[in-house]
């Protein structure tokens, strides 16, 4: 199936296709914008790049915006080259994920704990997993990053100046790609592959609408404006997602290439 | 009904003192707070016992609980690693040891939200006397002990409603060493600090991460206005202290 492509973004390997992707979504989104760019808040100097020996990739996006193709996609690639490569999923420890299924199975979570047990489970990837391989000088590629939680515990309503100031402990990505596609696109995918939508997966937990598609809709929404308005601090790359697949995975292993020397997380040769 | 009682000239005090029904006084949030409650509606009194263990605090509220509920206020206790949500977990992590320490900072502090948001604050709003057997700042104590970043716990404990009154009983890690053994013949491994690798004898890390505790409660009484406790005299003569401050409290001061 072709898919519309609207506001495309122009597919270059420079920092054009970010500014490219910033009009465009200016004029689809004008309500976050009503100040214009420079009324968005200046990059924090709290959080900064890690000074490990390895790299970090994250992509992120809405469900169904097609990334974890893409990083999928980008770590054969690497692999291929014969690189030091791991790909993280949020898997949760079993102890962590014991907590917090009990918590959604009985509906006990409020936005705060679901904010700081998630925050949890997030510590315990980042400590036991991510920072010992960006140690040992592994490309670590994550499909999604803490910016998820923070568009989702900002969309319930916790200040986002709380919750940026728990996940402060996390190196930011070297490069963090997001997947925009239309949210009715989106929206399709899950639909269509998955008919039963989850409790807090659908938002119900906010009340926005009593049938959980349309609570769903409205909650997808909503992320979406939350990653757009950290899209400028966060330095995301936005890949239009609405794109062949083909032609996303070129742009991004072009970015990719632009910013990493690849050739020096080759495995040594015996 | 052979005879009438006989009249007792002096009745026990407590029954004929009149219930004083405590004055509601605003409360707040040390930080953000939780998303969609107003502290006005908290009409109950949150007071707060902090202190080592063998420090005396479950004997302390023991007697609170006591006197209070004589006096007619109704009483809810809460401490830490109690909620719903998460206390089977946190029970299984300490025990085995296996979670880093900004996981387990982290697993605590959901510990403390759940029990915030489901015990502490329903109660305040129903108007009771809410007795909390450790806070946030055992919690923060532990954590500058091990490193953790001052401003990075602030923010995240804002959440926090701050209590009416709280408590350190202060007994030195000499005297705590001698309770702790009288009670329970041995030493507890997280009470020890066995975790920061001070001393690999357990009673000399117990006296070390016990000083470095008292030092961290010392500093973060300078922002949050603890009443310092002398925990080495009698429980009767400790628990006058603590009602006489109670007392205040509820007469609205």
């Amino acid at each position: 199936m072709e898919l519309p492509a609207e506001n495309d973004i122009p597919p270059s390997a420079d920092g054009r296709a970010l500014a490219g992707a910033w009009s465009g979504l200016e004029t689809s989104f004008p309500f976050l914008f009503a100040g214009g760019l420079r009324s968005l808040r200046p990059v924090k100097k709290s959080v900064s790049k890690h000074k490990y020996p390895g790299r970090l990739i994250a992509v992120e996006g809405l469900d169904g915006s097609g990334k974890s193709t893409q990083i999928y996609l980008l770590k054969r690639w690497m692999e291929m080259q014969g690189l030091k490569v791991f790909f993280t999923e949020w898997n949760s420890s079993i102890l962590v994920k014991s907590a917090t299924s009990k918590g959604k199975s009985r509906e006990l979570l409020t936005p705060t704990t679901f904010s700081l047990i998630h925050a949890t489970d997030f510590a315990d990837r980042y400590e036991r997993q991510l920072v010992p391989l960006l140690r040992a000088g592994y490309i670590v590629l994550c499909d999604r990053f803490f910016f998820t939680a923070l568009a989702r515990d900002v969309v319930r309503g916790c200040p986002r100046d709380w919750v940026e100031g728990i996940y402060n402990f996390a190196a930011l990505p070297d490069l963090t790609f997001f997947f925009r596609a239309d949210l009715e696109v989106s929206l399709q995918r899950i639909l269509a592959g998955r008919p039963q939508l989850k409790y807090f997966e659908a938002g119900m937990d906010m009340g926005l609408s009593s049938d959980p598609y349309e609570s769903f809709r409205i909650f997808q929404g909503r992320m979406l404006e939350q990653y757009l308005a950290m899209s400028t601090e966060y330095q995301f790359r936005l890949i239009d997602a609405n794109a062949r697949i083909e032609t996303q995975q070129s742009l991004v292993r072009k970015l990719v290439s632009a910013e990493i020397d690849l050739s020096a997380f080759a495995f040594p040769e015996d | 009904m052979t005879s009438k009682p006989r009249k007792t000239r002096k009745r026990p005090r407590l029954a004929r003192r009149d219930v004083i029904v405590p004055k509601a006084t605003p409360k707040r949030f040390y930080g953000h707070g939780v998303p969609g409650v107003d502290p006005e509606k908290l009409t109950g009194k949150l007071v707060v016992v902090e202190g080592a263990d063998g420090s005396g605090r479950s004997t302390q509220i023991a007697m609170l609980v006591e006197w209070l509920e004589a006096n007619g206020h109704a009483t809810v206790q809460v401490g830490l690693k109690r909620s719903t949500l998460v206390s089977e977990e946190l029970e299984e992590a300490t025990n085995g040891n296996i979670l880093s320490r900004k996981t387990l900072s982290l697993f605590y502090a959901t510990d403390f939200a759940d029990q915030l948001e489901n015990a502490i604050m329903p109660a305040l709003r129903a108007g009771l006397m809410v007795l909390a057997d450790r806070y946030i700042y055992t919690l923060m104590a532990r954590d500058l002990v091990r490193g953790q970043d001052e401003r990075w716990l602030k923010n995240m404990y804002g959440i926090a409603i701050a209590p009416d009154a709280v408590f350190y009983l202060n007994v030195s890690p000499e005297q705590l060493v001698q309770r702790n053994l009288a009670k329970t013949q041995s030493l507890d491994f997280w009470e020890s600090g066995m975790d920061l690798g001070l001393s690999v004898d357990m009673f000399d890390s117990f006296l070390e991460y016990q000083r470095r505790m008292a030092k961290q409660f010392q500093h973060l009484q300078k922002t949050y206005d603890f009443t310092i406790v002398d925990g080495a005299r009698s429980a009767e003569e400790i628990n006058a202290d603590l009602r006489a401050k109670i007392e205040t409290i509820l007469a609205g001061a």
